[in-house]
C-alpha cells in the first residue's frame, strides 16, 4: 500500500496555475525522485504536502488519512518532515540546539532530546561540530543540519529538497550515500533534485512535473529518455 | 444631506493632508522596509516651523515651505547616514525600536524647549469661505491644494526622472535593484530625505488648522499607520486613498455615530485589513 | 549549581535588608517603582526578548489588570492578595483572543495589530461608563489596615507595598528563569530564530506563542493591579496609553532581551536616571530613555545585561 497518496492536487497563485490536478503516490520503503524545470510547481509541492501552503483542490493522505488543513507542525507529527531548499537553520543557535528543537517532538525531556539530537548530527556527519554555531557553518554542513533536524522529528515519510544544490562532486555522492541510508534505515524519501546524475543514481522511480502538471511517472532511466520530458527539458524543437 | 456634503469636504481636504504624511512613511518602508515611528515627530517639527517663522521672522507659514522642505529633506539625509545606516542591517524590528527611542527623544526634547503648551498660528486671511453653502476654511483649503502640488510633483518625480524610478524599482524589488546597478545606499538616503521632507511639509500646511503642541505626533503617526495599512505598506497610490479615505470616515463618523466610540472606527478597520487585507485595501493580493 | 544560586541569593538579601536599614520614603518609594518597573519589563521581555514578539500594545493588559483589581476592591472589597493575581488572570484571559488575532501577523504587523488593540482597548475604558467609569476613573480613598497572619498591615506606610513589590518581582524573575530552561523557552527561541523553520520541525507556533502571552499578560495584569493599589487611582490616560506600552519595551530592550536579569537592570537603571533628573526638568527622564534606548541598539544590542553576562563569561573562559 501506498505510504502517501497525492490525488488531484491543485493550487493557483494569482491567477497563475502552481499545481493543478496532480497525482501521485509514494510507496512505503522507495526513494522517489520528484524532478522537472525550474517553475515546475515542485517546491509548490512540498509546500502544499507539509501544510505549509493550502491546495484549493485535492486530496493528500498519509497512510489513508488526510493531512490536508493540517498546519506543518501538526504534519511533522503526522511523521513527514521535510527540508528547505533554501536551508533554514535557527542561526544564532548551535547545531545541536537546532536538532535538540526538532528532537523534543519525539522526546519531552531534554537530555532525551539532546541524545537523539547527537545521535542524528552524527549520522549526517556532524558529530565533531555539535557546538558549532549554525551560521557559522558551510552551506554542505547546512544542508547536513538541515537534514539532521528533519530526521529527528523521526519522520516515516522525508522530503528533500534540493538537498544537493551548490555542492561539488565528491559532496554529491556523499549525499547520496546519506539518502541512501537513511532509506536503508525504513524512512521513505521523497527527492527533488537537479543534480540528474544523483536522481539517476538513487531513485526506484521518478515523476517529472512541468508547469504544474504531471508529465510523466516511471523507472529513471526509461523516464528521462520519453519525448514530453525531453520537451519540457530542452524545448520543443527536440522533441 | 446638506450635513452630509460638508462632512464630506472637509474630510477630503484633511484626508488629502493625512494622504501627504502616509506618503512619506509608506515610500520610506517600500524602499527600505523600515516602519519610522518618528515620522510622526517630523510632522511636527514642521508644524513648529511654520509657528516660528511666522512668530519671529513674519513669514507667512505657506511661503515657509520654501525654507522647511528643503531643510527637511537635508536632516532626513543626515539622520540615515549619520544614525539610521548603521542600525537597518541589525533587522527591521531593532530598526522599529530605534526609532521608537528616536521619537521619545524628539518629542520630549521640543517639550523641553517649547513647553507643552497648545500654540495656534493665526492669520490674516483664516477665515471661512461659504460656496454652495458648505463651509470651507481657507487656510485648509490653501494646504489642500499645495498638498495636491507636492503630491503630483512628487509623482512626476518617482515616474519621470532616474533617480526616482531608481527608487520605485528597489521599491518593488531590492535584490534585483542590485543587480541593475542601482546604487541602494543613495537610493535609501534620497528616500529617507523625501519621506521626512513630506512629513515635515504636510506639519507646515496643518500647522494654521491644528493645535500645535509637542507630542502631536503621537497622534499623528497613529493616524498614519491606519492610512498606510489601509492602502497597504510600500504603496503610494495606496497612501493617498487611504489618507483620503481615514479623512472622509473620521469626519463623516463625528457626525453619524456617536461621538463616544468615533476614534474606534479607524482602528477596527485598520486591524481588519491587517488581519485580512495585508497587501492593503486596494493591493492585489500578495 | 549552588554557584549560580549566589547572585540570586545576595540579591535577596539586599532585597530585605533595603526596608530595615533606610528609613528614607522617597528611597522606597524609588524601589517600588523599580520593583513594578521590573515586573512589567519582564512581562513585555518575555514576548519580545525570548519570541521576538514585539508588542506596542501591552498596555492594554496593564489596563486590564489595575481596572480589574481596583473594581474588585472599590465594588467587592476583594484585598489586594486576591485582587492583584485576579487581575493578573483577567489580563490573561483576554490576551488570549487577542493573541489569536494578532499572531496571525508577523514582525513589524504585528507590532502595529498590537498598537491598535491597546488603542481600542483604551477607547473601551474611555467610553463603557458603566464598568469602567469613563474618563473620571476610579479612586481608592481610603486604604484601612487589615491583619494578614496576625500582623497588622498598615496601607499608609510604603513598607507593605515593597514587601508586594518584592513578591511580584521575584514571582516575575522565577517565571523568566524557569522560562529560560524550559522546552517552552526553546521553542520561543526557535520561533525568534525563524517561525517556518520552527513549524516544520513540529513545534506548534501558535499555541506557543498564545501560551506565552498569556503568561506575559499575567505578569503585566498583576503589575496594573499593584499600580492600582499603589497610586490608587486608575483612570483611562493613566494605565492604557501608549506611553506606557513604549515604557516597558524601553526597559526590556535597555536591560537586555531574553534575559533573566535584563528587566530588573533596565528598571534600576531608567528609573534611577528618570528620579534624578526629575527635578531638574519635568519630561527629562523620557529624553533619557528616547536616548539610552538608541545607544542600545546601537552600541549593545544584547542590553546591558546581556553585554555584562557576556563579558563576565568571557574573564571566566567558560561557555
Amino acid at each position: 500500500m501506498a505510504l502517501l497518496e497525492v490525488h488531484g492536487l491543485t493550487r493557483h497563485f494569482g491567477g497563475v496555475s502552481a499545481v493543478s490536478d496532480l497525482s501521485f503516490s509514494v510507496n512505503e520503503g522507495e526513494i522517489l525522485g520528484l524532478i522537472g524545470p525550474n517553475g515546475a510547481g515542485k517546491t509548490t509541492v512540498f509546500n502544499l504536502v507539509t501544510g505549509f501552503i493550502r491546495p484549493l483542490a485535492g486530496a493528500i493522505r498519509l497512510d489513508g488519512q488526510s493531512v490536508v488543513g493540517l498546519r506543518p507542525h501538526a504534519v511533522a507529527r503526522r511523521g513527514i518532515a521535510r527540508t528547505f531548499q533554501i536551508v533554514k537553520p535557527f542561526p544564532g543557535l548551535s547545531a545541536l540546539e537546532n536538532v535538540t528543537l526538532a528532537a523534543f517532538l519525539r522526546h519531552p525531556a531534554r537530555r532525551d532530546a539532546e541524545a537523539a539530537a547527537t545521535a542524528q548530527l552524527t549520522r549526517v556527519g556532524l558529530g565533531g561540530r555539535l557546538n558549532e554555531i549554525a551560521s557559522r557553518l558551510t552551506l554542505m554542513d547546512q544542508k547536513r543540519l538541515e537534514m539532521a533536524k528533519a530526521l529527528a522529528t523521526r519522520p516515516r515519510l522525508l522530503l528533500l529538497d534540493e538537498p544537493m544544490g551548490g555542492l561539488n562532486a565528491t559532496e554529491v555522492d556523499d549525499a547520496s550515500d546519506l539518502v541512501r541510508q537513511i532509506r536503508a534505515s525504513g524512512v521513505t524519501v521523497v527527492l527533488v533534485e537537479h543534480v540528474m546524475k544523483a536522481i539517476m543514481r538513487i531513485s526506484d522511480r521518478v515523476v517529472v512535473m512541468n508547469q504544474g502538471e504531471k508529465i510523466a511517472e516511471g523507472h529513471p532511466k526509461r523516464v528521462v529518455e520519453e519525448p514530453a520530458v525531453l520537451a519540457a527539458y530542452f524545448g520543443k524543437r527536440v522533441a | 444631506m446638506e450635513t452630509f456634503a460638508q462632512s464630506l469636504v472637509s474630510g477630503v481636504l484633511t484626508g488629502a493632508l493625512y494622504a501627504m504624511i502616509g506618503i512619506g512613511l509608506t515610500v520610506v518602508f517600500g524602499v527600505m522596509r523600515i516602519i519610522n515611528l518618528a515620522h510622526g515627530e517630523m510632522v511636527m517639527l514642521g508644524m513648529f516651523g511654520a509657528f516660528w517663522g511666522q512668530k519671529l521672522w513674519k513669514l507667512d507659514p505657506f511661503v515657509s515651505l520654501l525654507v522647511w522642505t528643503p531643510l527637511m529633506f537635508v536632516a532626513g539625509v543626515l539622520l540615515y547616514r549619520l544614525l539610521l545606516r548603521k542600525i537597518i542591517p541589525g533587522g527591521e524590528l531593532n530598526t522599529l525600536l530605534y526609532t521608537a527611542g528616536l521619537s521619545l527623544l524628539v518629542a520630549n526634547l521640543a517639550l523641553l524647549v517649547w513647553t507643552g503648551d497648545y500654540r495656534t498660528i493665526s492669520l490674516s486671511y483664516g477665515v471661512t469661505v461659504r460656496p454652495f453653502g458648505i463651509a470651507i476654511a481657507v487656510p485648509l483649503a490653501i494646504a489642500f491644494v499645495l498638498a495636491i502640488l507636492i503630491t503630483v510633483t512628487l509623482g512626476l518625480f518617482l515616474s519621470r526622472t532616474n533617480l526616482g524610478r531608481a527608487i520605485r524599482a528597489t521599491s518593488q524589488n531590492p535584490e534585483a535593484s542590485v543587480l541593475m546597478g542601482i546604487d541602494v545606499e543613495r537610493v535609501a538616503m534620497v528616500t529617507f530625505g523625501l519621506g521626512t521632507a513630506l512629513a515635515g511639509a504636510a506639519g507646515v500646511l496643518l500647522a494654521p488648522s491644528l493645535y500645535l503642541y509637542p507630542t502631536v505626533g503621537e497622534l499623528l503617526i497613529v493616524k498614519c499607520f491606519v492610512i498606510v495599512v489601509l492602502g497597504g505598506l510600500g504603496s503610494v497610490p495606496g497612501a493617498i486613498a487611504g489618507g483620503i479615505l481615514l479623512g472622509v470616515v473620521e469626519s463623516l463618523g463625528a457626525v453619524y455615530v456617536s461621538g463616544a466610540y468615533k476614534d474606534g472606527i479607524g482602528f477596527v478597520l485598520f486591524l481588519a485589513v491587517l488581519l485580512y487585507r495585508p497587501s492593503g485595501l486596494f493591493g492585489a493580493g500578495r | 549549581m549552588k554557584r549560580r544560586h549566589l547572585p540570586a541569593l545576595l540579591g535577596v538579601a539586599v532585597l530585605i535588608a533595603i526596608p530595615l536599614s533606610i528609613r528614607n520614603s522617597f528611597f522606597l518609594h524609588v524601589c517600588i517603582l523599580i520593583l513594578m518597573w521590573t515586573v512589567l519589563g519582564a512581562a513585555w521581555n518575555v514576548l519580545g526578548g525570548f519570541a521576538g514578539q514585539v508588542s506596542f500594545g501591552h498596555a492594554a493588559l496593564f489596563a486590564v489588570g489595575a481596572y480589574t483589581t481596583i473594581i474588585l476592591y472599590l465594588k467587592g472589597g476583594l484585598a489586594p492578595w486576591w485582587g492583584i493575581p485576579l487581575g493578573g488572570l483577567a489580563a490573561a484571559l483576554v490576551s488570549v483572543p487577542i493573541g489569536l488575532l494578532c499572531f496571525r501577523l508577523r514582525g513589524p504587523y504585528f507590532a502595529l495589530a498590537t498598537l491598535a488593540v491597546a488603542e481600542i482597548v483604551k477607547l473601551v475604558a474611555l467610553n463603557w461608563e458603566s464598568v469602567t467609569a469613563g474618563s473620571v476613573g476610579y479612586l481608592i480613598t481610603t486604604l484601612p489596615s487589615v491583619r494578614l497572619f496576625g500582623l497588622s498591615v498598615n496601607w499608609e506606610a510604603k513598607t507593605p507595598f515593597y514587601a508586594a513589590a518584592v513578591a511580584l518581582a521575584v514571582v516575575a524573575l522565577l517565571t523568566t528563569g524557569w522560562l529560560r530552561n524550559s522546552r517552552l523557552g526553546a521553542y520561543l527561541v526557535a520561533i525568534r530564530e525563524n517561525e517556518d523553520a520552527a513549524e516544520a520541525v513540529g513545534i506548534d507556533t501558535v499555541r506557543a506563542k498564545v501560551v506565552t502571552l498569556a503568561l506575559s499578560a499575567f505578569l503585566a495584569g498583576m503589575g496594573g493591579g499593584f499600580y492600582a493599589f499603589y497610586f490608587r487611582y486608575v483612570d483611562p490616560d493613566a494605565v492604557a496609553g501608549i506611553g506606557l506600552s513604549m515604557e516597558m519595551v524601553f526597559i526590556a530592550v535597555v536591560g537586555g532581551l531574553g534575559t533573566v536579569g535584563g528587566p530588573l537592570i533596565g528598571a534600576v537603571f531608567l528609573t534611577a536616571v528618570a528620579e534624578l533628573v526629575r527635578d531638574r526638568f519635568q519630561m527629562g527622564h523620557l529624553i533619557f530613555y528616547g536616548l539610552f534606548m538608541m545607544l542600545v541598539i546601537r552600541f549593545m544590542p544584547e542590553g546591558i545585561w546581556g553585554r555584562v553576562r557576556r563579558l563576565t563569561a568571557g574573564a571566566t573562559a567558560g561557555a
